[in-house]
């Protein structure tokens, strides 16, 4: 049955169409097209030009900040996904009831207050926190370690910690589609266990990874609070600079051209995560 | 049965999708009381027809008749025909009783009427006792007959039943058939159940109508069908059938002579028109039952040889395939089984035969 | 897949182990910090105490974004329920453009928060709305729409079809219908969905900041105060809303859980 077309349908599709379009297409449309206004002191100015767009390419800060976004996301990405993958492969093995109230305890830190985490986790990578405290108690270090403090790599450790839970479910929703009867399969044909998970499992899986990691890049690259709270002032990120034209810097042409170059971005990375794992799953 | 009045008809009615047709100009008329089959493979247009008349679907060109008037355009909640559905569609929220409550439940009906009435139907299906379960605690079967006793409800002039027994397993399959016949003569509506499968055609219409692909290719009684097929469709898709291909020979009173690969045959033309008027040299088929196959006896008209291959046993009948000389042409050939085992053994070369009475010219 | 006690099985365990440990970690250390003395990073454990407890009952600054925040997720929840079971509804029932309205209302969940938040900014300035708790009512309903939308899709996809022609074959008028077939059926994923979204709004905090205007939720002022450092106080409050939080995904789960026990059968 086609969609109708009568004048009731399209009184129907008028009505559900009516709020989407409002409020989520009419405020991107406006975003875009602010992306080619300007600021002159101050003032907004609303001649078309392209000046934010040749700002972003010819400028010396914004690609480099850009590249060492991309970096650190996607080791965020491939760090969740390695860690993620034990676990969510441990879960998957579980029986019953098991399973999934361990998934769920794995899931509920995600329901967790945001700031709170990032606040918990300053307080225990911070120069007098838990961290420091734990490997000068246990000897290991002798004086406060700097290694995690408002720089990179902090921002890097926090951004993994908030992430994984959103690298397992999918990993494990994989792991959990493919039927037992496949892996029983591949032991009477004779494979041992680490074959059937190379040859097997793993191939098997791989959409869930893809979708895990094209998630998790895709949320790292758009937080623009938790590099600010853990990163401390040297390191910035991208959606970090966009904010900033929007506060301090009052440019939001030029921040709404950013946001375009960081959406191209975040669609390139859900394209290819799609692309990828529906390519294996087609195998 | 045949003085008995009509129904429902349905009058030159199509049906497409979109481009793809499924019913093409399809004539059909459905006596009052009768307990119609409509047979066919998947993608018949069985299920379709079901629809149109319930009011599921809408014609898109010919109409649909209720005692003379045209009901095409009747909004399903109007007609007054209920459907068993073939997942049953059980309301999940609701108990039994409220599943077989709903259709007087939605026409406002008094609460007190509502109780009396879906006690009587849950005691025709013989689930009296489980009004206040919900259907997830039910089996395959009593779901089934929940599904049966909300359709009944409303007192429907026509009940439509679209594969209903078809999730169900061989054995409860067999009671359900036996207990659909006896509540139908019971109740002494009228049924019109969709199937794909033979045997629950014989066993349970009154009248079956073959469908495929999109078109009605014969409606009759089982025994018309089974003995009398009109078409090569209907002689293979109803049972086990030997048909081999000829041309059309000389009339002898009910008889006629086809020429085939197993040389001059006779079989019956059954007084049809159409077969005793076709002229000579017309292709056609001469359809033999394997049960109608057996060894020759002295005055055969028909009369071959054929060597016996993979007898197997089948319970009541034992089955052998048959290559026959001249021609080499498959058959099979069904005898009543024996304790001792039946006299015949594999690679035996015997003369075999059936008797025109036995047999039916099918046109190609 | 069966677990044995092999060499890996174990090791498995054991990273599975030390993920949990390290997710909830962040969670226990302003709990713990809320009955004890912290000070550079020694908990004097010696004395546990209510102090910050009480001293959270008499910070009118936070219990007022608390309730705030309420107003902002009770309200998130009855627009995005009612919009995104219509919506659903529409979908399901094979409305012009279904596929255009899916993706449209999953752009904001699917972009990063920063480009809603700031494409709705923007949006509030050239229209002249000012920026206000609606503003953020609206942003959290735009944010959590395709949540409620998904889930309820979900479940009326797993309702049989012929439910509905079950009923009106047997005379139900489609209001009929829609009463007393689709909306029981769905009222679980309703509430799901409802849960879910409260929940989400509950711990907004990108768009929130973007589209707040002078009263804010309690994330924002969370994130404000952060910058200063915490008082105690301020644990305690984090312990109630992780305990709160909890509870809100216990129901969730219960909420969800038996349609799927249903979808079994």
């Amino acid at each position: 049955m086609r969609p109708s077309l009568t004048p009731r349908g399209l009184l129907l599709a008028g009505l559900a169409f009516a709020l989407p379009v409002v409020l989520i297409v009419v405020p991107l449309a406006i975003f875009v097209v602010y992306s080619f206004f300007s600021v002159d002191h101050g003032t907004m100015v609303y001649t078309p030009t392209l000046a934010n767009y040749g700002r972003f390419f010819t400028d010396p800060v914004f690609i480099p900040v850009l590249v060492t976004t991309c970096i650190l996301c996607v080791s965020v990405a491939v760090i969740c996904v390695v860690v993620g993958y034990p676990v969510a492969y441990f879960l998957a093995s579980l029986r019953g009831r098991w399973r999934y109230t361990l998934l769920l305890l794995m899931l509920v830190p995600l329901l967790m207050s945001y700031v709170i985490k990032i606040y918990a986790i300053r307080s225990i990578l911070g120069q007098n926190g838990f961290l420091n405290a734990a490997l000068m108690t246990l000897g290991i270090i002798d004086k406060p370690s700097s290694l995690f403090v408002f720089n990179l790599n902090a921002v890097l450790l926090a951004l993994t910690l908030l992430l994984i839970p959103f690298a397992i479910l999918p990993i494990f929703l994989s792991l959990e589609r493919i039927p037992g009867n496949l892996l029983q399969a591949s032991y009477d044909l004779g494979a041992t266990g680490t074959q059937t998970f190379l040859r097997v499992t793993l191939p098997l899986s791989l959409p869930g990874v893809a979708s895990a990691a094209s998630f998790v890049f895709v949320l790292a690259i758009g937080d623009f609070l938790t590099p600010q709270m853990v990163g401390g002032t040297s390191s910035f990120t991208f959606s970090r600079i966009i904010y900033s034209q929007f506060g301090a810097a009052f440019n939001w042409p030029f921040g709404a051209a950013l946001s375009i170059v960081l959406a191209i971005v975040v669609i390139l990375a859900i394209l290819v995560g799609e692309r990828f794992g529906q390519q294996e799953a087609a195998r | 049965m045949s003085e008995s009045r009509e129904l429902l008809a349905l009058r030159s009615v199509s049906k497409s999708y979109g481009q793809v047709p499924v019913l093409h100009g399809v004539d059909l008329s459905i006596r009052d009381g009768e307990f119609l089959a409509v047979l066919g493979p998947s993608g018949s247009g069985k299920t379709t027809v079901l629809r149109l008349i319930g009011g599921l679907e809408s014609v898109s060109s010919g109409a649909i008749y209720l005692d003379g008037r045209d009901i095409s355009a009747v909004p399903i909640n109007r007609r007054p025909f209920n459907t068993v559905f073939q997942d049953y569609a059980l309301f999940p929220h609701m108990s039994v009783a409220a599943n077989v409550g709903y259709g007087l439940s939605v026409r406002g009906r008094p609460k007190a009427e509502i109780g009396k009435k879906v006690a009587e139907a849950l005691d025709l299906v013989q689930l009296g006792a489980f009004a206040n379960r919900q259907p997830a605690q039910l089996s395959g079967g009593q779901r089934q007959r929940v599904a049966l006793a909300r359709a009944l409800i409303c007192e429907p002039r026509l009940v439509l039943l679209d594969e209903p027994l078809a999730a169900l397993d061989l054995m409860l399959r067999r009671q359900m058939q036996e207990f659909l016949k006896s509540i139908q003569r019971e109740i002494r509506t009228t049924f019109l159940f969709v199937t794909h499968d033979q045997e629950e055609a014989i066993a349970l219409g009154d009248r079956i109508c073959v469908m495929e692909g999109g078109y009605i290719r014969q409606i009759g009684t089982p025994h018309t069908l089974y003995y009398r097929p009109n078409c090569p469709f209907v002689a293979r898709f109803f049972g086990d059938n030997n048909l081999v291909p000829g041309t059309l020979g000389a009339v002898d009173g009910d008889l006629r002579a086809i020429d085939t690969a197993l040389g001059r045959l006779v079989c019956s033309t059954g007084g049809d028109t159409a077969l005793m008027q076709a002229p000579e040299g017309t292709a056609a088929f001469a359809a033999f039952r394997p049960e109608a196959l057996r060894p020759a006896v002295e005055d055969d008209v028909n009369r071959f040889s054929g060597t016996l291959s993979e007898i197997s046993f089948h319970g009541a009948a034992t089955i052998a395939h048959v290559a026959t000389t001249p021609g080499d042409v498959r058959l099979r050939l069904r005898l009543a089984s024996q304790v001792e085992g039946i006299a015949l053994g594999e690679g035996e070369t015997l003369a075999l035969g059936f008797s025109p009475a036995q047999s039916h010219l099918v046109l190609a | 897949m069966t677990a044995s006690l092999r060499p890996a099985s174990l090791f498995l365990a054991l990273v599975t182990a030390l993920v949990g440990i390290v997710l909830y970690c962040p969670l226990l250390v302003p709990i713990l910090s809320s009955f004890f003395t912290v000070t550079h990073g020694q908990a004097d454990w010696s004395s546990p105490t209510f102090a910050a407890y009480v001293a959270l009952a008499q910070n009118d600054d936070i219990l007022s974004a608390l309730r705030a925040t309420m107003i902002v997720g009770f309200s998130t929840v009855v627009l995005s329920v009612s919009i995104g079971t219509l919506l659903a509804l529409y979908h399901n029932g094979r409305g012009a453009g279904a596929a255009l309205l899916q993706f449209l209302v999953f752009l904001p969940f699917l972009m990063p928060p920063i480009i809603t938040g700031l494409a709705l900014l923007i949006f509030f300035r050239e229209v002249e709305f000012p920026r206000s708790l609606v503003t953020v009512v609206i942003g959290h309903t735009v944010f959590v729409l395709a949540i409620v939308y998904r889930t309820v899709l979900t479940r009326l996809r797993s309702l049989s079809k012929t439910l509905v022609e079950a009923s009106l074959d047997l005379g139900a008028s489609r209001w009929q219908t829609f009463w007393r077939v689709i909306l029981p059926n769905i009222a679980g994923a309703m509430a799901g969905g409802a849960v879910l979204a409260f929940a989400l709004s509950f711990d907004e905090t990108m768009i929130t900041i973007l589209v707040t205007g002078t009263t804010s939720t309690l994330p924002v002022r969370l994130w404000a105060m952060m910058r200063l450092g915490f008082s105690p106080d301020i644990n305690a409050l984090v312990a109630l809303v992780l305990m709160f939080t909890i509870l809100l995904c216990i129901l969730a789960a219960r909420l969800l859980m038996p349609a799927k026990d249903r979808a079994a059968h």
